[in-house]
């Protein structure tokens, strides 16, 4: 197996003022971070270039594109907002294709309501499958996101460490997989 | 199925490994579609010296 680090950035997908999200976003790349052979990084989609005046792979931004193309797996952190995904987020997303093919994925939805973004979640599975990307069947759900951290923006509630940790190590286990795959098995 | 020639990494050179097919549906018009899938069919490959990847149209063939 190659012993290259394993490149799993995480996609704070949201603009809005505000955001709990981005705590949630911040939280789980420090736990990716504490991991060895992993690499990571956070890509606020609120700082990308976003024109509106076209879409899909027309408005590819080169650093966006590099940083998927490097990718191994992809966390992305999803707030539901009327129980779909942003705009945006989708909008970004469609930016790239050959760049996401037979790498995995995970989603951390996020809610302020009870039900954890599992709405979101189940909304980008299909968005996933034709981007090429591969799912995994561990998610995160950040319910009650507003109480979960302190004005600090501080994780209030620890156990959300232990489900970050296991949704990460089937991550993990899919993008080394998946990358001995793209590497050594033939189509 | 004719084979074609491997993919080399542009980075270090090594035979790249083609790992999937993948239809692309919203090239330009000036791409040739594929009649049969509707779009262009994009191989993907990947290198297994530097973890590159690479892709070209399948219907260079």
């Amino acid at each position: 197996m190659s012993v290259r680090p394993l490149n799993i950035p995480v996609i704070l997908g949201t603009t809005r003022q505000g955001r709990m999200s981005a705590h949630v976003a911040r939280v789980v790349t420090q736990e990716l971070a504490k991991r060895p052979d992993v690499a990571t990084e956070l890509i606020d989609i609120a700082t990308m270039p976003l024109p509106t005046n076209d879409a899909g792979e027309a408005i590819k931004d080169s650093t966006f594109s590099t940083r998927m193309d490097q990718a191994d797996a992809i966390v992305i952190v999803a707030p539901e907002y009327n129980h779909g995904y942003s705009g945006l987020l989708k909008h970004v997303l469609d930016s790239c294709l050959k760049e996401y093919i037979h790498k995995a994925v995970g989603i951390v939805g996020v809610s302020s309501g009870p039900f954890g973004g599992t709405r979101v979640i189940q909304n980008l599975l299909p968005v996933m499958r034709e981007l090429g990307l591969v799912t995994i069947f561990w998610d995160v759900n950040f319910s009650s996101v507003q109480n979960s951290f302190d004005s600090n923006g501080e994780l209030t509630d620890a156990s959300y460490i232990r489900r970050i940790d296991k949704f990460l190590k089937e991550l993990i286990w899919m993008g080394k997989t998946l990358r001995y795959g793209r590497e050594n098995v033939a189509a | 199925m004719p084979s074609r020639e491997k993919m080399k990494c542009p980075h270090c050179g090594a035979e790249m490994n083609h790992h999937a097919d993948k239809i692309l549906r919203a090239e330009s018009a000036a791409t040739p579609l594929d009649s049969i899938f509707g779009g262009v069919v994009l191989e993907l490959h990947s290198c297994p010296g530097c973890g590159a990847s690479g892709a070209r149209s399948a219907l260079d063939l």
